[in-house]
C-alpha cells in the first residue's frame, strides 16, 4: 500500500504541491489526474525520492520511501528518450542492472517483454533506427522489467497509434492483476476512465476532488441522455427544460433539469426528428474533469 | 556497487563504440606525431641531388681553395654535393658577373659565389641565387671562405698550416644531470621538451575530449529526461562515481593503445627511449589530474541544459586547462622559480607542472608524496561538492541556475 501524507512541496517560496494526500492500494490502478502545471510531476518525483517534500511523508507498505525503494519501483516518464545511438537490447540490459538485476534475468525477462509487445525483430536495432511508437514501447519495457511492486507511467499512451495503445492497455491491466500498485497520470479522460478504478484530481497543487469513478460519477449525478438521430436537431437546446445541449450531425448529449423526466425528452424530440438509439447516461469522466477544474479556478 | 559498476560498464562500452572516440584514438597520436616530427624533418632533411654552383672570383685568390673544397663535400648517398662551376670568362669582371646572373635566371646553376676586392684584405662575397638556399649552407661557404683566408695567411707568415686544425676544434660542454649516487643521465632540451609535452597535450586533449563528450551526454540524459529515470534507479554519487570511472577507464584505454604507439615508434627510433624514462610518475600525475578534471567537468555539466551552452562552457573550461601549457616552456627553463614552485601545488596545474619537472629535474620522493596528496584531496572535495551540485542540478531544466540557487544547493542535506 502506498500513502501519500499531507504532502507539500515548496520551490524557493512557490508551492508546487499543497498538502495533498491519498493512499492507493495493492491490484489497483490509481489515476493523478490534472491539467499541465498542476503538480502531479513533482507528486511522482517525490514519490520516486529523486526529491525530498517539503512537509508531509510518503509511506510504502508503512516504510517511509528511501532509496532503498528504488530496485521496486518502475518508472516511465512523460518525456520520450533513450539513448538513441544504442542497440535495443543493450538499452533495456542497462536499465535492467540499473536495478539491481541480474545478467541471466535481463535476458530472460527482455526476451518475453519483446516477444509480449511483437518487437522481437528490433532487438539488434539501434534505438533511433525505430519508429516513435516502437521506441515508446522499448521505454515501457524498460520500466517493467524488473517487475516492479510500485509502477508509476506519465502519459504512457501519447503517441501510440490505436493498436499500439491497445497492446499497453492490455499489459497495464495484465500487470496489476498480479497485486501491483500502478499510478497512471493521463490527460486522456476516456483511458483513465476505463482503466483507473480510483482517481485524484489536482490543480494547482491542490486536491480538486478524489476517490473511485463510480463515486464521483454518482457525486456529479445529473440527469443526462444521448441520442442519436436524423433531421434537424437544433431545437433542442431552446426546449425549456434543457439546461445544456451539445449538439452534432446526427448525435447529441442533453442535460435535462433535475426533475425533469427523460422519457418526456423523448417524447417530445421523437414528433421533430426520427430518433435511432436513445439512453440515459452518466457524466463523462471528461465533463467531470472540465467542469470541476473550471469551478476550482473560478473560486 | 554493484550499479556503480553497471553505470561504468554502460559510460565505457556506449562511448568506446562511438565512432568520435574511434576517430579521436587515431587522429590524436597522428596530429601529435606529426606536429612534433614534421617540422624537424623537414629541417634536418638533406639535400638528395647534386646541385651546379658557380664561383666568380675577382681576386683570383679563392677559386682554386674553394672549388677543391666545394667538391670535396659528399652528399648522404655518395655523390658529389656540388658540381663547381668557373663563371669567369677570361675577358672582364663586369661582363662576366651579367652573364652569370643570366644563367641563374635561365635555372642553369642554382647559384654562384661572388667574391670581389682585389685583395685577400678587401674581399668581400656574395651569395646570388633565384631562391633562398638551403638552411645552413650559407654557413658552410662562409666557413670554408674564411678557413681559406686564414690558410693563405698561416702560410705568408710562415706558419704551420695545422695550427689552424688546432684552432678549430672546439670544446662542447655536456650537461649531466646527477640525480642519486651513480645514477646520472645527459640531459637534451629536445628529448626533455618532446617527453613532457607529448604527455601534458595528451592530458589535455584528453580532458578536453572526454569533458566535452561526458558534458554532451549529460545534456542528452537531461533533454530526454532519462535522468529521471537514473536517479530513480541509484543514488546521484554512484551515477556521478560511475560516470567517472567509465570515462577514466575510456581515457586508460587510450593511453594505453597511445603507449603503445610510443612504444612501438620508440622501438623505430623515432622517439628517444627517454620519453618514457619517468613513465610510471608521469602516469600517476596522468590519471590523477584525468579524474579531478573529469569531476568538475561532470559538475558544470550537470547545471547546463544545452547543447550550445555546452559548448561555450567547455570552451571556457578548456582554455583554463591549456593555461599550464603556455606556462610550460617558461617552466622548463626556469622550475625552480617561486611562482613555478606555487603552481605545482595548485592542484588545477599540479599534474602539468609535475609531469615537466620530473623531465627536468629530480623530484625528492617527499614532493611526488604531497603533490599527489594534494590532488587526491581536490578529487576527494571536488567529488563531494559536485554531487550535491549534480543531485539537483540535473532536475533542473531551462534556466541555469544563478550563483545564489548553487550556494543553497550545496547547504542543503
Amino acid at each position: 500500500m502506498l500513502s501519500v501524507k499531507n504532502l507539500v512541496k515548496e520551490f524557493n517560496g512557490l508551492t508546487a504541491v499543497n498538502n495533498i494526500s491519498f493512499q492507493v492500494d495493492e491490484g489497483k490502478i490509481f489515476g493523478l489526474l490534472g491539467p499541465n502545471g498542476a503538480g502531479k510531476t513533482t507528486t511522482i518525483r517525490t514519490i520516486l525520492n529523486i526529491i525530498k517534500p517539503t512537509q508531509g511523508e510518503i509511506l510504502f507498505d508503512n516504510k517511509k520511501i528511501s532509496n532503498d525503494f528504488f530496485n521496486i519501483i518502475g518508472y516511465l516518464p512523460e518525456e520520450r528518450g533513450l539513448y538513441k545511438k544504442s542497440k535495443v537490447i543493450d538499452v533495456i540490459r542497462y536499465f535492467g542492472e540499473l536495478k539491481n538485476m541480474s545478467a541471466d534475468s535481463v535476458q530472460k525477462e527482455a526476451k518475453q517483454w519483446l516477444e509480449k509487445l511483437e518487437m522481437t525483430d528490433y532487438v539488434n536495432k539501434k534505438v533511433e533506427e525505430l519508429s516513435k511508437g516502437n521506441q515508446q514501447k522499448i521505454q515501457f519495457i524498460t520500466s517493467v522489467i524488473h517487475n516492479p511492486k510500485l509502477l508509476i507511467l506519465d502519459e504512457p499512451f501519447s503517441g501510440l497509434d490505436p493498436i499500439n495503445q491497445q497492446m499497453i492497455k492490455e499489459k497495464i491491466l495484465d500487470f496489476v492483476t498480479s497485486g501491483k500498485i500502478i499510478i497512471l497520470c493521463t490527460h486522456q479522460m476516456e483511458t483513465a476512465e476505463k482503466l483507473c478504478s480510483e482517481i485524484f484530481l489536482m490543480n494547482s497543487g491542490k486536491e480538486v476532488l478524489s476517490g473511485s469513478i463510480s463515486k464521483i460519477k454518482k457525486q456529479f449525478g445529473g440527469n443526462n441522455v444521448k441520442l442519436e438521430y436524423d433531421g434537424d436537431a437544433s431545437f433542442i437546446s431552446n426546449l425549456p427544460f434543457v439546461i445544456h445541449a451539445d449538439i452534432y450531425n446526427n448525435y447529441a448529449e442533453v442535460q435535462l433539469k433535475d426533475s425533469f423526466k427523460p422519457s418526456e425528452f423523448l417524447k417530445a424530440v421523437v414528433e421533430k426528428v426520427s430518433v435511432s438509439q436513445f439512453s440515459v447516461i452518466e457524466p463523462t469522466l471528461n465533463k467531470i474533469f472540465i467542469d470541476s477544474i473550471s469551478k476550482s479556478a473560478g473560486n | 556497487m554493484k550499479k556503480i559498476f553497471a553505470i561504468a560498464k554502460w559510460e565505457y562500452l556506449e562511448k568506446i563504440k562511438t565512432r568520435a572516440f574511434i576517430l579521436s584514438l587515431i587522429i590524436s597520436p597522428l596530429l601529435i606525431i606529426s606536429f612534433s616530427l614534421l617540422p624537424s624533418f623537414f629541417v634536418s632533411r638533406g639535400e638528395t641531388s647534386t646541385r651546379a654552383v658557380g664561383i666568380l672570383d675577382e681576386t683570383g685568390l679563392f677559386f682554386e681553395n674553394l672549388k677543391k673544397d666545394l667538391s670535396s663535400i659528399k652528399l648522404e648517398n655518395g655523390q658529389p654535393a656540388y658540381v663547381v662551376v668557373n663563371l669567369y670568362n677570361g675577358e672582364d669582371f663586369s661582363s662576366s658577373k651579367t652573364s652569370a646572373d643570366d644563367q641563374i635566371i635561365k635555372e642553369k646553376i642554382d647559384g654562384y659565389l661572388l667574391i670581389s676586392g682585389n685583395s685577400m684584405e678587401s674581399a668581400k662575397a656574395e651569395y646570388r641565387s633565384k631562391n633562398i638556399p638551403p638552411f645552413g649552407e650559407l654557413k658552410n661557404f662562409e666557413s670554408k671562405i674564411n678557413s681559406i683566408r686564414v690558410n693563405r695567411k698561416l702560410v705568408e707568415e710562415g706558419i704551420n698550416p695545422e695550427i689552424m686544425n688546432y684552432i678549430s676544434r672546439e670544446i662542447t660542454i655536456n650537461n649531466i644531470l646527477v640525480e642519486e649516487k651513480g645514477k646520472e643521465r645527459k640531459s637534451d632540451f629536445g628529448v626533455m621538451f618532446f617527453s613532457s609535452f607529448i604527455f601534458i597535450i595528451l592530458l589535455m586533449m584528453m580532458v578536453i575530449y572526454s569533458g566535452q563528450m561526458l558534458v554532451r551526454s549529460l545534456v542528452e540524459e537531461k533533454s530526454n529526461r532519462i535522468i529521471e529515470v537514473l536517479i530513480s534507479s541509484s543514488r546521484p554519487e554512484e551515477l556521478l562515481a560511475g560516470k567517472i570511472i567509465g570515462l577514466s577507464a575510456l581515457g586508460l584505454t587510450q593511453i594505453l593503445i597511445w603507449l603503445l604507439i610510443g612504444v612501438g615508434l620508440a622501438g623505430s627510433a623515432l622517439v628517444t627511449p627517454d620519453a618514457f624514462k619517468n613513465v610510471l610518475p608521469v602516469l600517476v600525475y596522468f590519471i590523477l589530474g584525468f579524474v579531478l578534471f573529469t569531476a568538475i567537468f561532470v559538475g558544470i555539466g550537470s547545471i547546463i541544459t544545452t547543447e550550445q551552452e555546452a559548448q561555450q562552457i567547455t570552451g571556457y573550461l578548456s582554455l583554463i586547462i591549456m593555461f599550464p601549457v603556455v606556462i610550460a616552456i617558461p617552466a622548463m627553463q626556469n622550475p625552480d622559480t617561486t611562482f613555478m614552485q606555487v603552481l605545482s601545488y595548485f592542484p588545477l596545474t599540479t599534474p602539468t607542472l609535475m609531469i615537466l619537472k620530473y623531465n627536468i629535474t629530480a623530484v625528492p620522493l617527499w614532493e611526488f608524496g604531497i603533490t599527489v596528496l594534494i590532488l587526491i584531496l581536490s578529487i576527494f572535495i571536488t567529488i563531494k561538492v559536485t554531487s550535491k551540485i549534480f543531485r539537483i542540478g540535473i532536475l533542473s531544466y531551462g534556466k541555469r541556475p544563478t550563483s545564489k540557487e548553487l550556494m543553497s544547493w550545496l547547504k542543503e542535506k
